[in-house]
This record gives structure tokens, C-alpha cells and sequence, in this order.
């Protein structure tokens, strides 16, 4: 909600700065942004009672003196006399109606009614409507303006199951399903209730006889309505976070004031209903209870004085709660309002000792596996379980963000093989997978989870100069794990390449575990890799294609050759992504050592050329040829 | 080949591969949280409403139960939990007081932007005892937000809304370009939520907070874009050894 620096500090009477004001207004737990002095307003969803300039104005003023009573009608209202039945009572316990004839509609604004369009940017629409908007802004009370020429009949308010097109007053046509609170015209509907008003009654500019209807709706009426049927509604908006169930009659007057300071009034009449009495918080003073709970050792009368200003009426034995506060019930609810209003920051530590609980190990089996896998070069993924494709005993979700993946997995393996099909398509060659995760399936309606541990592989062993050459099987795959775990059943497959979308013909070799099918041998696995001890400054990644340049060498003279290979592994370019050796072969006979280098060059900003990766490999060509007895085969 | 002899050749440098950032960070959290005295408990991702919503006190008109916000399975009978607070409620049904747990893991909301997934991580955490206060809750998180981002962190308390906690909390810290950044939230366990688990509250007052491990992860990392952990792209997992 946006709120207006001008319009704030205009009721406070210290006249603080914009600056001051926001910090005060995140000490009393008001999240906002400022643009051109506007408040932009993110309260949480308990401060209902905050929606309007008065509501903020009401919290800052345990902070300052301020003013936030605008002047009202004070005379005497003729009673109304309308034909009105509500069939919810429960769903709507007050309701007043108001009916205003105006000699004429007014050119122009008083300052404050056209300060508020102009501050905040706002759209005027008739004199009617843009009053109850200002209202609206000022006190939080929304209210719904009709044209009064419009209602001819009874006019019923119900929330009931309907099925019904309906035209808000933006023009905009919706199917009304289910339950809904409306009212209704002749069975027809004309205003969803507390969301959008219905063009076929809505004022216009010509509107002289406006009836204005200002309600309190129960929050579980009105919330998701406005989501349901897509209609951005601040009056739902505050219906859905509570709005104050005893200001109508204030609404009601200040509405005829304004009325009043802009034209002639030639009739008015008012009728308010109260179906059921609003509740109200009693909660016993306890300052012990709150120091308790707060961790501090605030006096009863700093308690009862900062409360009093919140608005808080203080009886001999009890604090009542403004009937604008829906969210206080509990001594717990006074102590955040107390450590709200002396600042959380300035609540001084309290050294905590926590009891010690048992050391659990429910993750060393897993936390083994998992360092097994690294250690034989596999790469942890975690995936989404929401999957496209179900199977008999998958699990459906009632409402998917996407209706294509409706399903949770039923495996670990699909998602793992679309994770290596991704891979491969980023021209990856070596591509080892792991993922452990629950599974969740249905049987006889009886939801199933299963801890299970899925692997998938393809491609080189691994970019060394031992398994370049080779290439990862069921064989190759088995042969490691079982060297290592020899009692663990890991049932290598082969996955079938024919019904996949892909040139590469690699085996693709998966298997999936069930986590409770490890035996504790897999606890007694001495893992070599480390998890980093420091946290990685992540680089970007480029999904631009790589390029690949192999170089041989051969050496005969052998005593550069450490300094060599490490000026090799060593040499850093932007573009060169990455250095292995692929090929090392020493051919004692004839006293020559032959070593091959891959380097693999990558943009992030344009597709790498030929030319750019010539510029590179010669700098280091350059380099070798200066070395005795390290050639190139081949390079002429 | 090269033999076991030949002395010439150069180091073998056999491919490692990398732990989950996320998963990183989640052990990284959790283990500091098992010195501190934490307990590591575990529930299901698949959870009913009443150990997602009802026990936490989270009110059928509360916005997080709508089914814009929910995912719901089996007919709305059972729900993907929106947070790992339930494991709570499992672990304070199963236990008394004092007791100090921890639960991390994966929880589900319907979002999906670039600082938002319809699946993510958290840990909470949940302290029950005799008079614990907001000034020790303000201990705790000093302490655990110190260990993540050192000594020298400026990290402030704003109040908040959880329908679970009273008074609730928000932590920010302070980046080094000067922007405020919220990483956690916290607060004094609900009486009500202590007496639907049939902790007296009277004798027992309890702290909880709770920390998103994605968003933690993407400001430790530099990370711009949620969605970048969710890829299962090599070069950038392979930035986490």
C-alpha cells in the first residue's frame, strides 16, 4: 500500500523527517521502500488495522503526537428506509447503508481530496467512488458507492453457491462459481462483496443519488477471491487482513462531510444493521508475564503507557484491545507490542544455554555414500519431484503450477537420465550423477515414502590420462563399486538409447538403491575428499559452445619436464576453461616421453572463434618450443 | 603405459566430485547447530493439515492455505508441507521438555521466479524450556549468524508475523554494498502451539527460528538466480569441490 510522506508528517505535529519516520516505522515492524517521498507499504498479514494513512498514523503515535481524527458529520441522520434482507449474517455481522441526493457534482477538489489523486498518481473516477477511494486511504474502511436510480428492488446480501456471469464495474466479465458472497438485485448479482462493485449499478459521472454501502465482512469470505477470479482489489485486500468493525458510523460521517465541504446536500438518510456483537480481547495486566517473556524489566506504569498510546484501554485489573486489533488475544501479543515499540535491536542479549540432545546419526550412512560417490568422481543433483509422466502408483497433485508435471516421481531415474541428457547437449564427456531423495507412491491409498539412492553415468571414466580412454559400462561401473563396497548390491542397467533424442552412442548406465538396502559396512568407508572448507565465490557459467584442441608432446630431454607440464596446468586465460592431461606415454626403449594436453576454451560473451583459440594455443606453443628437447610431432 | 617404475610421470589427478551446494550448505548449518546442542530430527515432506496448519496455529483463513499457495495431493487430504515446522510438532509430541531440535530439508510452495521455487530448502530449529526469553532467543541468532558470516556481520531484528511465534521476528544482515538483507526469522513459540503439544505453557516457554538454505547459499556464493541450483549444469556444480 502506498502512503504519502506529505500526508503522514501533516498530522504529526514534531514534523519529523522522512528518514526518521522509516526508521521508526521498521522498528514497529513495517517493511517499505520510499520513491518520491511515497511510502511503499508491505505490512504482515496480522495488521489489517494499518491499511490507511489514520492506522499508521494510530501506531506511530506511541512515538509521536498526532492527529488522526478528521472532522466528521456531527448532526442528526434521518433514518433510511430500504429494502434490505441478509441471509449471512454470520458472514456479514454490520452493515450500514447511506443515501446522499447532491444539488450538483462539483469541478473541482478541495486540496486534500486532489492532493491525494495527485500524490499518489492516482486516476479520479466520479465524485462518488473517488470519495469512498479517499476514505478508503484515510480511515481503511472500504465502502461501495451505487448508483441509488440503479437499485430498484430488494437488495440481498448471501453467500451462497452461485454459477453466474458478472460484469465488475472495470468491465471485466467473470464466471462466479462455488461460494460467494454477494449482493444480489432481482437474483441477480451486483457487487461481489467486498471485492468489485457490478457496472449495471455502479455510479458514473452524472450520478447525483448515490446509495453507499459500507460493510464488515468476515476475512475467510472474501480471501482467495480476488486471486480466484484475477482482480486487483484493495478493498479485498483489507477485507481479507480485517478491517475495523466499529467505524462505520464514523465512515459513514466523515463520507457526508466531505460530500458536504464540496456541494449542497438535498437529502440524506443513513440505517446501520448490527447482526451479532463484535469480540472483544480482555487480557490481565501481568507485567511480570511480559518481562518475563520479553527478557526485560520494564515498570507497569512505561507498560500501561506505551500500550495506552497504541490505542489500548486500561482497566483496574484488564488491557482491552481497540476493536481495530483483531490480532491481540495473549499476553505473548502484548509483549511483541511492548518489544516493538522499545525496538527489537535494543533489547540487550541474554546468554542461552541449551540443553544438550543425543548426537543422532540417522545421515552417516547416507553422508558415507554420499562421500564414496565424490571420491569416484559423481556429482550430487537435487531435483524437483514434479514429473509429467505418472505410473500406477504415482501420486497426484490436486492443483500443479505447471499441468504438465502433475505427478510427484515415482523414481529417481528419469529425472537423473534428463539431467545427462542436459549434459551431453552442453558437449559434456564424462558425466557422473548421483541423487538421494524420498519417493513417494500410493498403494491401496496408503501414501508410501522410500529413501532411495539413484546413480546414472556415461561417457569417459574420467579426464585423466589412465581413464581417458576408457568408457564407463555396467562392467566398468560394477568393477569400482564392488572394489571398494564389496557387500553392496548396486544392480547396474544399461539405458536404451534408441527411444532418446540424442547423437551421442555412450552406454548409459544407471542403477537405483533403496537407502534401508545398505549395509552398515558403508559406515566404515574412509572417504577421501573434503568438503570446501571456505565458501566459493561462484563464476558465472556460460552456455555458449565450447571449442577443443588436443597438443602432443614429445620430450626426450627429461630434466624440464616437471616445469614444463606444470606451465601447461598452469597457464590461465580467460577463455580456457580447462587443462587435463589426456595421454602420457613413456616408451623407454627409445628414451622419449610423449604427454597430451586437452584444452577446452569457452566465452560467456560470444561464441569462441577459431582465430581467438590459435592466439591462445600459440602463446603456449611459443613457449614449449623454447625448451630443449620438447617438440610438437607434426607442427612444422 | 606408465609402469609402477617409470618416475617420470606426471601426478594422476583422478575426477572428484562435488556435494550439493545446497546440501553443502544444509550439513554446513546443521552441524554448527549439533555443537551449539541441537538434536537432528527428521518428518515427511507429504504432511496432513493439521501438523502443517493447525498445530502451528496457522488459521484456515491464513493466505498460506489457500490453494494458490499450497500444493495439495490425494484430494486436499494430504498437502507438500510449505515448511519443516511440522517436524516440530512431531518432535515436541514425541518428547518433553527441555529439549532443543533441529530438522532441515526440502519444503514446497507455489512460486516459481527468479528468487523463488516451487520446491527449496530450510532448517528450523525449536528450543523448549523453562523461562526462555526473546533476549535469549537474540543470544541464539547473534551466535548462529556470527558463525555463518563472522564477527564483524551488522545484522539487525525487525518484528514480524508468524502465526506459530509471538513475538516474531525477521533477521537482516548488512551486505557490504550497505543493503539490509533478510535471512532468517525466528521468535518466542506460540503458548497455543505449546499447549496443542501438550507442553504445559505455563511452566514452558520455547524459541524457534528458521532459515531459508537457498537464500543463504545464494549470498554466500554470489548466486544471482535461484534456478541456477536446480539445473544439474556440470560447470557450475563443479565450481562447488
Amino acid at each position: 500500500m502506498k502512503i504519502a510522506y506529505k500526508h503522514l508528517v501533516k498530522n504529526i505535529i514534531a514534523n519529523p523527517s522522512i528518514d526518521e519516520i522509516s526508521d521508526r516505522l521498521f522498528q514497529l515492524g513495517h517493511e517499505h521502500e520510499i520513491e518520491n517521498d511515497i511510502f511503499n507499504m508491505e505490512f504482515t498479514p496480522n495488521r489489517g488495522d494499518c491499511l490507511s494513512l489514520n492506522g499508521l498514523l494510530r501506531d506511530l503515535s506511541v512515538f509521536y503526537d498526532v492527529n488522526a481524527s478528521q472532522e466528521i458529520y456531527n448532526e442528526k441522520l434521518n433514518i433510511l428506509d430500504i429494502d434490505f434482507e441478509n441471509f449471512s449474517q454470520d458472514t456479514c455481522p454490520q452493515i450500514s447503508f447511506l443515501k446522499l441526493e447532491i444539488e450538483s457534482i462539483p469541478d473541482k477538489y478541495k486540496d486534500y481530496l486532489n492532493d491525494y489523486f495527485i500524490d499518489l498518481n492516482l486516476n479520479k473516477n466520479n465524485f462518488f467512488t473517488d470519495i469512498s477511494n479517499y476514505i478508503s486511504y484515510e480511515n481503511g474502511q472500504p465502502t461501495h458507492c451505487y448508483d441509488a436510480d440503479k437499485i430498484n428492488g430488494k437488495l440481498v446480501f448471501q453467500e451462497l453457491d452461485i454459477d453466474q456471469e458478472f460484469e465488475t464495474l472495470l468491465g471485466k466479465k467473470i464466471n462466479l462459481t462455488n461460494k460467494n458472497p454477494v449482493f444480489l438485485l432481482k437474483d441477480k448479482v451486483i457487487n461481489l462483496a467486498g471485492v468489485i462493485g457490478g457496472i449495471e449499478t455502479s455510479c458514473s459521472s452524472d450520478t447525483k443519488i448515490a446509495l453507499v454501502e459500507c460493510a464488515f465482512f468476515k476475512p475467510e469470505a472474501i480471501i482467495g477471491k480476488s486471486v480466484k477470479y484475477d482482480i486487483q482489489s484493495e478493498a479485498s485486500y483489507k477485507f481479507e487482513r480485517f478491517v475495523d468493525p466499529e467505524c462505520q458510523d464514523r465512515t459513514i460521517r466523515r463520507f457526508i462531510k466531505i460530500v458536504d465541504e464540496h456541494t449542497n446536500i438535498k437529502d440524506m438518510s443513513v440505517i446501520s444493521y448490527k447482526f451479532k456483537q463484535n469480540k472483544v480481547s480482555k487480557i490481565p495486566i501481568k507485567t511480570n508475564e511480559i518481562n518475563q517473556i520479553i527478557g526485560i524489566n520494564i515498570s507497569q506504569e512505561s507498560y500501561l503507557n506505551y500500550l495506552s498510546k497504541l490505542g489500548f484501554i486500561i482497566n483496574d485489573e484488564h488491557i482491552e484491545a481497540p476493536s481495530y486489533r483483531s490480532d491481540i488475544e495473549t499476553q505473548n501479543d502484548l509483549a511483541e507490542e511492548i518489544a516493538r515499540v522499545i525496538g527489537y535491536d535494543n533489547i540487550t542479549r541474554n546468554e542461552i544455554t541449551i540443553p544438550k540432545g543425543k548426537k543422532s546419526n540417522i545421515r552417516d550412512l547416507e553422508n558415507n555414500l554420499r562421500f564414496f560417490l565424490l571420491d569416484e568422481g559423481f556429482y550430487e543433483i537435487i531435483n524437483s519431484p514434479f514429473v509429467g509422466s505418472d505410473s500406477s502408483n504415482s501420486i497426484s497433485v490436486d492443483n500443479p503450477l505447471d499441468s504438465n508435471k502433475k505427478y510427484l516421481r515415482s523414481n529417481l531415474t528419469e529425472s537423473l537420465l534428463e539431467n545427462l541428457l542436459y549434459n551431453e547437449r552442453r558437449q559434456k564427456d564424462s558425466i557422473k550423477l548421483f541423487e538421494i531423495s524420498d519417493i513417494y507412491t500410493v498403494k491401496n491409498n496408503k501414501i508410501n515414502v522410500t529413501r532411495k539412492l539413484g546413480i546414472i553415468a556415461s561417457g569417459r571414466a574420467g579426464h585423466n590420462y589412465k581413464d581417458f580412454s576408457k568408457k564407463i559400462s555396467k562392467k566398468y561401473l560394477t568393477s569400482v563399486f564392488k572394489e571398494t563396497l564389496p557387500n553392496e548390491n548396486f544392480e547396474f542397467k544399461v539405458i536404451n538409447r534408441e527411444l532418446l533424442n540424442t547423437k551421442v552412442t555412450n552406454e548409459i548406465i544407471c542403477c537405483e538403491v533403496d537407502i534401508a538396502n545398505f549395509s552398515s559396512d558403508v559406515l566404515s568407508y574412509k572417504k577421501i575428499s573434503k568438503p570446501p572448507e571456505n565458501f566459493i565465490e561462484y563464476s558465472p557459467i556460460s552456455d555458449l559452445p565450447c571449442s577443443i584442441r588436443d597438443l602432443s608432446f614429445s620430450i626426450k630431454d627429461f630434466t624440464e619436464l616437471d616445469k614444463f607440464v606444470e606451465y601447461i596446468l598452469e597457464f590461465k586465460h580467460k577463455l580456457l576453461k580447462e587443462i587435463y592431461i589426456f595421454d602420457y606415454f613413456n616408451n623407454e626403449k627409445n628414451s622419449e616421453i610423449k604427454i597430451g594436453f586437452r584444452f577446452i576454451f569457452q566465452s560467456s560473451d560470444s561464441t569462441i572463434t577459431e582465430s581467438q583459440v590459435n592466439d591462445i594455443i600459440s602463446v603456449i606453443i611459443k613457449h614449449t618450443e623454447e625448451i630443449d628437447g620438447i617438440t610438437i610431432p607434426g607442427l612444422t | 603405459m606408465s609402469s609402477n617404475k617409470d618416475i617420470f610421470s606426471p601426478e594422476l589427478i583422478k575426477d572428484k566430485g562435488s556435494i550439493h551446494p545446497i546440501n553443502h550448505m544444509k550439513d554446513t548449518i546443521m552441524g554448527l547447530l549439533v555443537t551449539f546442542g541441537f538434536e537432528i530430527i527428521d518428518g515427511p515432506e507429504i504432511e496432513t493439515e493439521e501438523f502443517n496448519f493447525d498445530m502451528l496455529n496457522i488459521k484456515k483463513t491464513h493466505p498460506a492455505r489457500q490453494m494458490h499457495d499450497t500444493f495439495y495431493v490425494g484430494g486436499k487430504s494430504n498437502l507438500l508441507r510449505t515448511h519443516t515446522s511440522p517436524v516440530q510438532i512431531r518432535g515436541m509430541l514425541e518428547k518433553k521438555p527441555p529439549l532443543a531440535f533441529i530438522s532441515g530439508g526440502k519444503v514446497y510452495r507455489k512460486d516459481d521466479d527468479a528468487t523463488h521455487l516451487p520446491m527449496f530448502h530450510q532448517i528450523e530449529g525449536i528450543l523448549v524450556d523453562k523461562n526462555i526469553s526473546f533476549a535469549h532467543l537474540k543470544d541464539l541468532i547473534y551466535k548462529i549468524v556470527h558463525s555463518l558470516f563472522g564477527k564483524d556481520i551488522e545484522l539487525r531484528f525487525r518484528p514480524s508475523y508468524f502465526p506459530f511465534t509471538e513475538p516474531s521476528a525477521e533477521v537482516d544482515i548488512l551486505s557490504s554494498e550497505g543493503k539490509w538483507l533478510e535471512i532468517l526469522g525466528c521468535g518466542l513459540v506460540n503458548p497455543k502451539v505449546l499447549e496443542n503439544c501438550n507442553i504445559d505453557s505455563n511452566s514452558y516457554s520455547g524459541l524457534a527460528f528458521g532459515l531459508g538454505i537457498e537464500r543463504i547459499a545464494m549470498l554466500k556464493h554470489g548466486v544471482k538466480d535461484i534456478r541456477e541450483f536446480y539445473k544439474s549444469n556440470l560447470d557450475f556444480l563443479c565450481q562447488f569441490k
